[in-house]
């Protein structure tokens, strides 16, 4: 007979198989490639016209096409980030959850020591080390683009405004959750990805009509349009999202039927 | 069923009932599996065998009745109990970006063997399935055959003592489903009670000592493993049952009709 893990190790058995998964799918990484190359060539893009004056895109910045240095150049990438790395971390959770449905997979996990809730909460572990890995390698990319910019010596001063970027990266990374939700009681990918657009486009209406600072997964894209109209304790309320559906999702996982 | 006889089940099901919109579903199965026995389930296309094992597995609560997994109630069932169990119901545990050999090590984890156990069980069990050619290649670029003898592997690395496998043989080759065999009449030696579905009554008959024919969501008779024409016996019982319910049926319409 062989030996058995204690039952506290049985979630970390769910999180190491999780993590097996997620590196040899290939996913997330090219998630990751798609969201920084993504960002960066649509920021220098930006950039590229503000420079070159074109009216349209100055129009579209609003106030945010008069600031220069670091203050603008991650005003822009937050911008860029709050819509679009909310649609990569949705689609990343849509498959995650979903996968084992669409690919039948889901039927081998019942009847394991490792309870379903466990791996449910184990996939939703790993997300968040992805998404604190985006957001590193983000900023990183970002602080590069500055410099090579000169920003490091014609704004130094200007240098703290990249702390926003890690922050907004994981808040947007966390509203994106009930995707997960979604996409197991669906039992599909493209129910998380439904409701992925759906919180994008309620959080870019909200924002860009400057109201929301309280509602959860409106605050991060109004806090990168508008970082003064959304008070700090707002932001607070934002990981109230991931524990609301986090939760919900490993109910669902426990209380799981082969019905449909 | 005495008491004594149930408490040697490894996996019992009592009253079963689970019905599906549109009539399908379970109408009250009783079924055991004892240890060290191979029992086999036959039926037709819809008959209710997947589901049943659905239904012992917990992937879908019943209406009424109970499942004891090696004694436990199903709805109590913790990590012990569910150690001792390995099941191939439909999709096998096989993720197309891992290979042979990173399946084999995800399932032994998810059946809850210590991280140091791992590769022992893991290459016992590609040397069990013959697996050793794939152990390295990515599953999505087995053939469906080969993928069936990694989800097996998956499923019975860790030595479980209740086994429930639908349709174990599907997509195997003919080398793959004598492996299988010996595999299951190891383990039945072992004490273990293996549950089967499958269509194939030839094979059936060679590794099951008990086969019962599941109908329209009902268990309706047995057939003698060392019968002489299995296929006959089958379609007697099948037959016979379909005519009684059609009796049955028009009994009813002409009684309400009156």
């Amino acid at each position: 007979m062989s030996a058995r893990v204690a039952p506290r190790g049985l979630l970390r058995a769910a999180i190491t198989v999780e993590a097996r998964k997620a590196r040899s799918s290939h996913v997330l990484l090219w998630t990751t490639v798609l969201v920084v190359a993504g960002v960066g060539a649509l920021t220098l893009g930006i950039l590229a016209a503000v420079a070159s004056g074109e009216e349209q895109v100055i129009a579209k910045l609003g106030p945010l096409a008069g600031v220069g240095g670091w203050a603008g150049l991650v005003g822009i990438v937050v911008q860029i980030t709050a819509a679009g790395g909310l649609g990569a971390f949705g689609v990343a959770l849509s498959w995650m959850f979903g996968r084992e449905f669409a690919d039948g997979t889901v039927a081998a996990l019942f009847a394991m020591p490792v309870p379903r809730a466990a791996i449910a909460i184990g996939k939703l572990i790993v997300y968040a080390i992805w998404a604190v890995g985006v957001a590193v390698l983000l900023t990183g990319v970002v602080t590069g683009v500055g410099l090579m910019l000169g920003y490091g010596v014609t704004d130094a001063a200007g240098f703290g405004e990249l702390a926003r970027l890690p922050l907004l990266v994981v808040l947007t990374a966390l509203i994106a959750v009930p995707a997960a939700w979604a996409a197991t009681l669906g039992r599909g990918l493209l129910p998380g990805i439904a409701t992925t657009i759906g919180i994008i486009v309620v959080a870019q209406v909200l924002a860009i009509a400057d109201v929301g600072a309280w509602v959860p997964i409106v605050a991060p894209a109004l806090w990168a349009i508008a970082p003064d109209s959304v008070p700090a304790a707002a932001l607070l309320t934002v990981p109230s999202v991931p524990l609301v559906f986090g939760a919900l999702c490993a109910l669902a996982w426990s209380r799981l039927q082969l019905d449909r | 069923m005495t008491p004594r006889e149930s408490a040697a089940l490894r996996l019992e099901g009592r009253g079963l009932v689970r019905r599906f919109r549109g009539g399908a579903g379970l109408r009250g199965i009783d079924l055991g599996v004892a240890s060290g026995e191979i029992h086999a389930i036959v039926g037709l296309n819809g008959a209710g065998k997947t589901t049943l094992m659905r239904v012992l597995l917990g992937m879908l609560r019943p209406d009424t009745g109970e499942v004891r997994v090696d004694g436990v109630d199903l709805r109590s069932a913790d990590a012990a109990t569910w150690a001792r169990v390995g099941q191939l119901v439909e999709q096998p545990l096989a993720y197309g970006e891992l290979t042979g050999r990173g399946n084999l090590e995800i399932a032994a984890r998810l059946h809850g063997i210590e991280r140091g156990c791992v590769n022992r069980l893991v290459d016992h069990a590609i040397e069990e399935f013959d697996l050793g050619r794939y152990a390295r290649v990515r599953t999505s670029r087995l053939s469906l055959g080969n993928r069936q003898r990694v989800g097996l592997a998956a499923a019975l690395l860790h030595e479980p003592m209740v086994i429930v496998l639908d349709e174990p043989t599907n997509a195997l080759d003919p080398a793959g489903v004598i492996l299988l065999r010996e595999s299951l009449l190891r383990r039945a030696a072992a004490g273990a009670g293996i549950l089967v579905s499958s269509h194939h009554l030839d094979e059936v008959a060679r590794v099951a000592d008990r086969i019962t024919v599941i109908n329209d969501g009902r268990a309706i008779g047995s057939l003698d493993p060392d019968g002489v024409d299995l296929e006959r016996a089958f379609f007697d019982l099948v037959l016979s049952d379909d005519a009684a319910r059609d009796d049955a049926a028009r009994d009813d319409a002409t009684r309400s009709a009156a």
